[in-house]
């Protein structure tokens, strides 16, 4: 099959995937209790606009008609109006992404660099008590829950040191374009981007480090050991490249979510990002915002499954598409 | 060795460095300007508050826009209503017409004046629609604009609580809205103003950064003279300890209410010359409301004996610190002579609630336990903290009561749909007494304990429409006399917020020299940076 049509076929597969995720999500934010008009006509509303409010937003007519509305809306590319700012999901949903993109995407990129290199690091000695000491504190970390963590980050290098800001994407009096608006958000990720970072990347030492050392005791190492190739030679050019198989999965399962999963993160650090929005659109029963947030995940995770396809093949000339 | 130990050392030292370079902070702060940010706990739902009830909301909008009239924590030393767009208003003789002069400077934050019409095209257009401020507004029969700075609203029936009312319901939703830019369009939802408001309060709108902020600046020609602050920020804050961390390292000035300390800190922080810890009570209380339809709440005798099973004091402690101020009577203290001093709730005797509920036929059975009850609240946090010693109260008289809890939304709709025993609630006594149709009336838009009697009914209804105070009075006391014998809900506590400010800042709207001067509840027209 050649690559273009698996590609194709792959994003195909996507419409009856997102079919399913609306129908499903549709069916449970109604099955919530309460709704839209009590949020926004205050406990003691008149019944004539609570009755209103449901007309104008479509919420008296039978569920499946509102689905079918729904659907056919999606189809024609248009995503909605958030039902409590009025404006397009789709400009909602997009003005949010960029700050999670910045804080999953840098956290788990340099997660995944510095674990696989401290993971291969340690996989030389297998048993060694370098090995002990970081693989013991690598599954620490991995346990430590991310909003205590991110606690700890802000009392010591907040209100102790005084080092970086503990709340937002940038400071109230800061440049608002050009380089110092730039030096001003990485000023404020490195909290969060660090919180985030030191749980995950426990996985990635593990993972890389048992990777690497079952494939360093493979009878082809050892050949090419006795051919007399350097430590460096065999590591990049015949370890690492099948021992990173895991890791592109985990990291692809991870990429998957990076919409999403740092809700906590973004709690803590007052992170202007997309998993906040939900977050807020679920408690207010702002179907739009839910819905086109969880097709965005969708697509994201689609794609992020694709990439990782595509990536095992490179790796692993075996794997056919 | 491609891994080796000195290359990682270099590369960590070189991330170190990289940190270090973002870490040298852009500080730009000029001293000049002074800005107040003040911790907001979410994202407003909408900048338009007339078509929403949205919490998140009611503090840039409350500053950005006018009012007619307005209330804010004064409330306290007894103030209905003052006047905001309104220089004065007068009440005709026959109750049913209130005629406002409007201030004559006040101007839209584009520069035109504010007329009277402003004010008929934003109620005619809340009455119309029935937006959430038509609550008060739906006894309004026409609206009328003699000449640009006077406007009259005529009733459809005296009510002596109008302006009072109004007056409140403007502190969340009903701010007046500019004509020329709002006319043609479709509803308050609808058009560029929603997000992007222009109205003519103390502070204009600059922007909302989505999921960060939103700012504000001084409006240098407010009618009644500029704020002290130059700039008015309300920045998310979404973690309560992140805020206090931040209050605490001097990089905020104030956290209201909603970020309140735990109360058993607050000795702490009064030892602290660097804040100032301010107690501001209100015409609410904290209580509960008991579901007259649910069996055995149904029995006059099980209110009672949950009423003297309920330990005011021992609450007090373990859910405030002891810093609460437990109510005994159907009211709070900020409503002064209106208070019936003789009606009492029953008063804490373990003994009489057992003996009581063995007397209506409930006596403890397997378990020692007399029937299932569930006590609920909203995820408010002085409710949740209630709530969690009244359950343990409710089981030493042998009531197998338990704890549920809600979102938001899942509460308010299962109160309006009277699903739940023993719900924790904030009944309203002001800022008119006519506050008790609304909870205590057959149909009361927060009755949801389904508490009907037609004594109250009949002379609720008389009270509302009378203006001789003493006689109204009468009627009140005797309003909470049946409501202390039927017990349709218990109150427990006068509501109390607590706010903590940084010392040098003065001003805030809890604080008693902002009092009928804040412009609402949410107000920070007051406030004074150190050294103004």
């Amino acid at each position: 099959m050649n690559l273009r049509r698996y590609v194709v076929l792959r994003l195909l597969q996507l419409v009856p995937v997102t079919l399913v995720v609306i129908i499903i999500n549709f069916l449970l934010v109604h099955l919530a209790p309460g709704d839209v008009s009590i949020i926004l006509a205050g406990d003691t509303a008149d019944p004539a606009y609570l009755a209103a409010i449901r007309e104008r937003y479509g919420l008296d007519r039978p569920f499946l008609e509102q689905l079918w509305r729904y659907l056919v809306q999606v189809g024609s590319g248009d995503l909605g109006l958030s039902f409590r700012s009025r404006e397009p999901v789709f400009a909602e949903i997009m003005s949010r992404v960029p700050a999670t993109l910045l804080l999953v995407g840098t956290s788990l990129g340099l997660s995944v660099i510095i674990g696989t290199v401290i993971g291969t690091w340690i996989a030389r000695r297998p048993g060694s008590t370098t090995d002990s000491v970081v693989s013991a504190l690598a599954v620490g970390l991995f346990s430590v829950p991310v909003f205590w963590l991110g606690l700890m980050l802000v009392l010591f290098f907040a209100v102790q040191l005084q080092l970086f800001p503990a709340m937002g994407m940038s400071s109230v009096d800061g440049p608002r374009e050009g380089p110092g608006r730039i030096l001003d958000i990485l000023h404020h990720m490195v909290l969060p981007v660090l919180a985030l970072m030191t749980v995950s990347v426990g996985q990635y030492v593990r993972l890389a480090r048992s990777a690497v050392a079952e494939v360093m005791g493979e009878s082809y190492i050892t050949t090419v050991r006795a051919i007399g190739f350097s430590d460096r030679t065999i590591m990049m050019h015949y370890a690492l490249r099948n021992a990173l198989l895991p890791v592109v999965t985990v990291l692809g399962l991870q990429l998957g979510l990076v919409l999403t999963g740092a809700v906590l993160t973004e709690t803590v650090f007052s992170w202007p990002g997309l998993g906040r929005l939900i977050y807020d659109a679920i408690l207010a029963r702002d179907t739009p915002v839910i819905m086109g947030a969880f097709i965005a995940m969708s697509v994201t995770v689609a794609f992020a499954s694709l990439v990782t396809d595509l990536v095992y093949a490179f790796l692993d000339p075996r794997v056919a598409l | 060795m491609a891994f080796s130990a000195t290359r990682l050392t270099r590369f960590c030292l070189a991330a170190l460095a990289l940190a270090v370079v973002a870490a040298s902070p852009p500080r730009a702060e000029a001293q000049q300007p002074a800005t107040l940010v003040v911790p907001q706990l979410g994202e407003p739902k909408t900048l338009s508050p007339n078509f929403a009830s949205d919490s998140l909301g009611f503090a840039p909008t409350s500053n950005v826009y006018s009012h007619l009239v307005a209330i804010d924590w004064g409330v306290n030393k007894g103030t209905g209503a003052y006047g905001d767009l309104a220089e004065s208003w007068s009440t005709s003789d026959d109750g049913k017409a209130v005629t406002f002069k409007l201030h004559k400077t006040a101007k839209w934050h584009d520069g035109k004046p504010v007329t009277s019409h402003d004010v008929k095209f934003t109620f005619d257009t809340v009455i119309a629609r029935k937006y959430p401020a038509f609550v008060v507004l739906k006894n309004v029969r026409e609206i009328t604009t003699p000449d640009d700075n006077t406007v009259v609203l005529h009733l459809i029936e005296p009510e002596v609580g109008f302006v009072p009312m109004l007056a409140q319901v403007s502190t969340w939703t009903g701010k007046i809205y500019p004509k020329h830019l709002w006319e043609g369009q479709d509803g308050f939802d609808k058009g560029p103003l929603v997000n992007a408001p222009v109205g003519s309060g103390p502070f204009r709108f600059v922007r909302w950064e989505r999921g960060g902020l939103v700012e504000l600046e001084a409006n240098k020609d407010y009618f009644r003279g500029p704020p002290k602050i130059d700039r008015l920020v309300f920045r998310q804050v979404t973690d309560v300890n992140v805020a206090r961390a931040e209050f605490d390292s001097g990089r905020l000035q104030f956290l209201n209410y909603e970020y309140a300390p735990p109360l058993a800190e607050v000795a702490a922080l009064r030892r602290d010359p660097k804040v100032k810890v301010v107690f501001t009570p209100s015409h609410f209380s904290r209580d509960i409301q008991l579901n007259l339809t649910r069996k055995p709440l149904d029995k006059l005798e099980v209110r009672q004996a949950i009423a003297h099973a309920i330990d005011r004091e021992a609450m007090n402690r373990l859910a405030f610190s002891g810093f609460w101020k437990p109510a005994v009577h159907a009211s709070v203290e900020s409503q002064g002579e209106l208070i019936n001093r003789d009606a009492r709730f029953p008063a804490f005797d373990r003994a009489r609630a057992e003996a009581l509920l063995d007397a209506a036929g409930l006596p403890r059975g397997a378990g020692g336990w007399r029937f299932d009850i569930s006590v609920t609240n909203p995820n408010f946090p002085d409710c949740k903290a209630m709530m969690e010693v009244l359950v343990q109260q409710l089981r030493q008289v042998g009531i197998n009561a338990k704890l549920e809890q809600f979102d938001q939304a899942t509460w308010f709709r299962r109160q309006a749909e009277k699903n739940f025993d023993i719900s924790c609630y904030f009944t309203r006594y002001g800022p008119d007494p006519d506050a008790f149709r609304e909870h205590f009336m057959t149909g009361g838009g927060r009755n949801n304990m389904s508490y009907s009697n037609a004594e109250l009914d009949q002379l609720a209804t008389r009270a509302a429409t009378l203006r001789d105070k003493a006689e109204r009075t009468k009627i009140y006391h005797q309003i909470q006399s049946l409501i202390v014998r039927d017990l349709p809900y218990i109150n427990l506590f006068d509501e109390q917020k607590t706010t903590i400010i940084r010392t040098g800042w003065s001003g805030f709207n809890t604080e008693p020299e902002a009092f009928d001067k804040a412009i609402t509840w949410f107000g920070y027209y007051t406030v004074t940076p150190p050294g103004r």
